[in-house]
């Protein structure tokens, strides 16, 4: 390859590059090293080495909260990317009713995290939201549909959990924008083949989409399983408020909130960042081998 | 059309992936105006001569000129070659004339000229008449000839030609061999042309050369393809149906040397009164010919032969070869061995 | 009418409704008199019905100007984000292949830091620039793409790409800034929409950073009002729903106006070339 090619991919490598390293890299390693540290964002930061790792060892809630993070993962990312993935394989075609079926799909993504945690709160509401309301209404009086107690969103810790994976659910605009346009771009002519075999919906699925849409489907379940580290957060933070006591939808991002910015301990918080990042590292690792085994990622 | 330069030159190029050879040390001349066929089955590395002469792959040994120019190390846009693709590759989101002019927008030509030689080849492969649609309105022949149009737009030095015909049906394909036949005549261009038919081969080329797994098997005019075959895979892979080959000539009469093989071509093959006992097996009609598949003593042979003589599996006839036609092959290293 | 679709049709509908309905609640709470009971059993149409909430949401927090930032920011990161993500996506295709696996696990381990680890040293980062308060450290996310995986997304989209594109490009003495322009981006345009559309909706829905760089109340962005709004009067819910329902209006709109684009059935521009 000559010269003026390397120089421009190196130049549309370049901004990309830059961010990479200024804006994640050099920040990343500043967080990391300040896990080493004692730091209230006011004096400067005393070193203390692996004070903070041991502290989090030992920390309860830090347990409670690398345990709440892991379980909504592990229960919360293939519930979004198989829905994603099911709503765009529902909505990709044209026909009418496709249009509002993919805005009403997105809605929920493109609220501002604020209103949506609201409306989550007065939708949840155990006294006059329409949840509480309408499983009041389908059942006998005082309990909800097959003589289950009504759910306490707010104060019961497993409802509370229950109501945030199925906040998580609801918003997933981008999963669904994405297997939209990749659906869109297989060729015509596989599906046409299937119908001429007279295939079974599932055997194509099988056979042909997932296939497929293989790439973006891994990339997908890796973004996804390293988000639901992180976008419990504001839900966490406005619906639950980290409760019901003692700490039950206190999730990793919200620990590291409060221990960096309401207990201002920023070098604990960073450890536990750290931690963090470890354990989703050791996520993506284990999904990566999965799908490997199953012979679905190459790249 | 001005009449393009050179000549292309491979000088002890090889090519290696991961220590596997595609091409090995091939020494190879274009002449100037020429037609010149690289021919072999899949896999034997003719593709990889064209990408090479392209510049799409880099050579691992060797050197490559076009006309005075070492071109070895030279980007495929600094080459001034031009490349019709088995699958046209055609850019799906423009026109066809688009297509055409797209090297010519690219090097920055102005628009006016872009517009008057983009009609120009657009004649020459008549399809003036497609240039506003886009690839897909179109049928894979007139696909072919836009593939062929931007090709030539360029006037380059060689033009290279990637089993151009391997996606057309049968009719198509015989009528645009026909056309690219006369094309090459009326513009006079170097074309270096791959393929694994034999048929477009010996009508096309005005040399070729035969190649397997990387090497260069023998480098000649269609007739002496034909007539002498530098080796038995020559002999057997050129020509249809393919050549006998006998393991030693003594169960036809023959006095041949031992560790000879005899190879005879099937319409070499003279059914009749004279000659050894032989068995009829099988008889496949092709028209106003039949192939006959004998069994003379051990061996098994072809024969080509008039229809009008009926034949049936079991009938005993005899067959005889003339001395002319026949060929001898090494039985150990395959190359043809004289014989007088 | 093709297989299936009456299925479809259903299953859209039932979409709609499971979303729909939440959303009639939330214009039907914003338009309820403040300072009345909560209602006893969820209603479409509350009594009396008042449409002032909007106008007081819109004038207690300047929610006009904070759209109007909003857009402003969007509008710059959302472009700025196709474009980086594309030529670096693009440029991974053509690159050799040891760099590339480089750069594809630096995008990896990238995705997975978590925000909260990036917040405070870009913050100091901004500030020892003096770039604080100005909105130079909300789009500034853009390049990264405002995602690595818009990176990846493009770079898989390019790979699909038939080779002999590349292949017919560099015969014409195509540079890589001209592939990318004249025919990379043709054929992926349903994907740089797609993640135009992406990055426009993040950026607008984006929290955290307004909240840590912006003071002026002048620059404040839609999150940032609302959360003002949510302060200052915390249980005026019909004020509060109807500041969503402004907050989130504007980027349906934009929703619906870019689905087009990369929905359109083009089978005929397809990516395959035959």
């Amino acid at each position: 390859m000559e010269l003026r090619d390397r120089r421009q991919l190196a130049l549309m490598l370049a901004p990309y590059l830059l961010g990479l390293v200024a804006l994640v890299a050099v920040p990343a390693l500043f967080t990391f090293a300040l896990a080493l540290t004692e730091y209230d964002l006011i004096r400067s930061p005393r070193f203390i080495g692996l004070d903070n790792v041991r502290e989090l060892a030992g920390d309860e809630i830090f347990h409670t909260a690398l345990l709440n993070s892991a379980v909504f993962a592990a229960i919360a990312v293939p519930l979004r990317v198989g829905a994603a993935l099911v709503l765009a394989l529902l909505l990709h075609r044209r026909f009418r009713g496709a249009g509002s079926g993919r805005a009403a799909a997105v809605l929920p993504t493109v609220i501002p995290d604020v209103a949506y945690g609201l409306l989550w709160l007065w939708l949840l509401n155990p006294l006059y939201g329409p949840i509480t309301l309408f499983l009041g209404w389908i059942g006998p009086p005082g309990k909800t549909i097959w003589g289950l107690a009504l759910p306490q969103f707010l104060t019961h810790p497993n409802d509370a959990r229950a109501a945030i994976i199925l906040m998580s659910v609801f918003t997933i605009g981008e999963g669904f924008v994405l297997f939209l346009v990749a659906r869109q771009s297989l060729p015509g002519e596989l599906y046409e083949l299937a119908a001429i075999e007279d295939a079974t919906a599932w055997s194509v699925f099988r056979r042909v989409t997932l296939p497929l849409l293989a790439p973006i489907l891994v990339l997908l379940l890796l973004r996804d399983t390293i988000l639901s580290f992180q976008l419990n957060f504001v839900p966490a933070l406005v619906v639950t408020d980290g409760g019901p006591p003692p700490y039950s939808t206190t999730y990793l991002p919200l620990f590291v909130y409060r221990t960096g910015f309401e207990y201002l301990r920023y070098g604990y918080a960073s450890a536990a960042t750290v931690l963090m990042f470890v354990l989703t590292a050791a996520a993506v690792w284990l999904q990566w081998l999965v799908l490997r085994r199953a012979r679905f990622a190459s790249f | 059309m001005a009449r393009p330069v050179s000549l292309v030159r491979l000088e002890r190029v090889s090519k290696e992936y991961d220590g596997v050879s595609a091409v090995r040390e091939l020494e190879l001349e274009v002449a100037d105006g020429e037609l010149l066929v690289v021919l072999g089955p899949s896999g034997c590395g003719k593709s990889t001569v064209l990408r090479l002469v392209a510049g799409l792959e880099e050579a691992t040994a060797g050197r490559i000129m076009i006309g005075e120019r070492d071109v070895t190390r030279l980007s495929p846009g600094r080459r001034n070659v031009s490349m019709v693709f088995q699958s046209y590759a055609l850019f799906p989101h423009l026109t066809a004339a688009e297509n055409i002019g797209f090297g010519l927008v690219v090097r920055e030509v102005r628009r006016a000229e872009v517009r008057e030689r983009v009609a120009r080849a657009a004649a020459l492969v008549d399809c003036a008449h497609l240039l506003a649609r886009r690839p897909a309105q179109l049928s894979g022949g007139e696909r072919q000839r836009i593939a062929l149009a931007r090709a030539l737009v360029r006037e380059p030095d060689v033009f290279l030609l990637d089993e151009p015909l391997s996606n057309l049906d049968a009719e198509l394909r015989a009528q645009t061999r026909a056309e690219l036949k006369l094309l090459h005549a009326r513009v006079g261009a170097t074309m270096l042309y791959v393929t694994h038919d034999q048929i477009e081969a010996l009508t096309l080329g005005q040399r070729i050369a035969v190649l397997r797994d990387g090497e260069l098997q023998q480098l000649g005019t269609p007739n002496q393809i034909w007539r002498e075959p530098a080796n038995r895979f020559v002999g057997r892979f050129v020509g249809s149906p393919a050549m006998n080959i006998l393991s030693s000539g003594t169960a036809v009469g023959l006095d041949t040397p031992p560790g000879a093989e005899v190879g005879i071509r099937p319409e070499h093959v003279m059914l009749g009164e004279t000659g050894v006992e032989a068995t009829v097996m099988l008889v496949e009609p092709i028209g106003s010919e039949a192939l006959v598949h004998l069994r003379v003593a051990e061996a098994a042979l072809v024969a080509r032969a008039p229809a009008d003589a009926p034949r049936s599996v079991g009938d005993t006839l005899r067959v005889s070869l003339s001395r002319e036609h026949v060929h001898l092959f090494d039985a150990g290293t395959g190359e043809r061995l004289p014989w007088s | 009418m093709a297989r299936g679709t009456s299925w479809r049709i259903l299953g859209a509908a039932a979409i709609v409704a499971v979303v729909a309905l939440p959303s009639a609640f939330l214009i039907a709470g914003s338009l309820r008199q403040p300072g009345l009971p909560p209602p006893l059993t969820p209603e479409l149409v509350p009594d009396p019905v008042v449409f002032g909430n909007y106008e007081r949401a819109a004038d207690l927090v300047g929610l006009g100007r904070a759209a109007l930032n909003s857009f402003l920011v969007a509008a710059l990161t959302a472009p700025l984000s196709v474009l980086v993500a594309s030529w670096a996506g693009f440029a991974l295709v053509l690159i050799r292949a040891r760099v590339r696996t480089v750069i594809l696990a630096a995008s990896l381990l990238a995705l997975m830091v978590p925000l909260t680890a990036l917040l405070v040293p870009r913050f100091a980062l901004f500030r020892s620039l003096g770039l604080v308060n100005t909105f130079v450290p909300l789009v500034a996310p853009a390049l990264v793409a405002t995602s690595p995986i818009y990176v990846l997304v493009f770079y898989v989209a390019f790979r699909r790409l038939p080779p002999e594109l590349y292949d017919a490009c560099r015969l014409e003495a195509a540079s890589p800034l001209q592939i990318w322009r004249r025919v990379g981006m043709p054929l992926v345009r349903p994907v740089a929409v797609a993640i135009g559309l992406l990055a426009f909706v993040l950026s607008w829905g984006n929290f955290l950073d307004p909240l840590v760089y912006l003071h002026d109340r002048e620059l404040f962005t839609l999150p940032l009002a609302l959360r003002s709004l949510a302060q200052l009067d915390p249980t005026n819910y019909p004020l509060l729903l109807a500041g969503s329902v402004i907050a989130t209006a504007p980027v349906i709109a934009v929703f619906l106006v870019a689905q087009r684009y990369f929905l359109h059935e083009h089978r005929g521009a397809g990516w395959l070339g035959r």
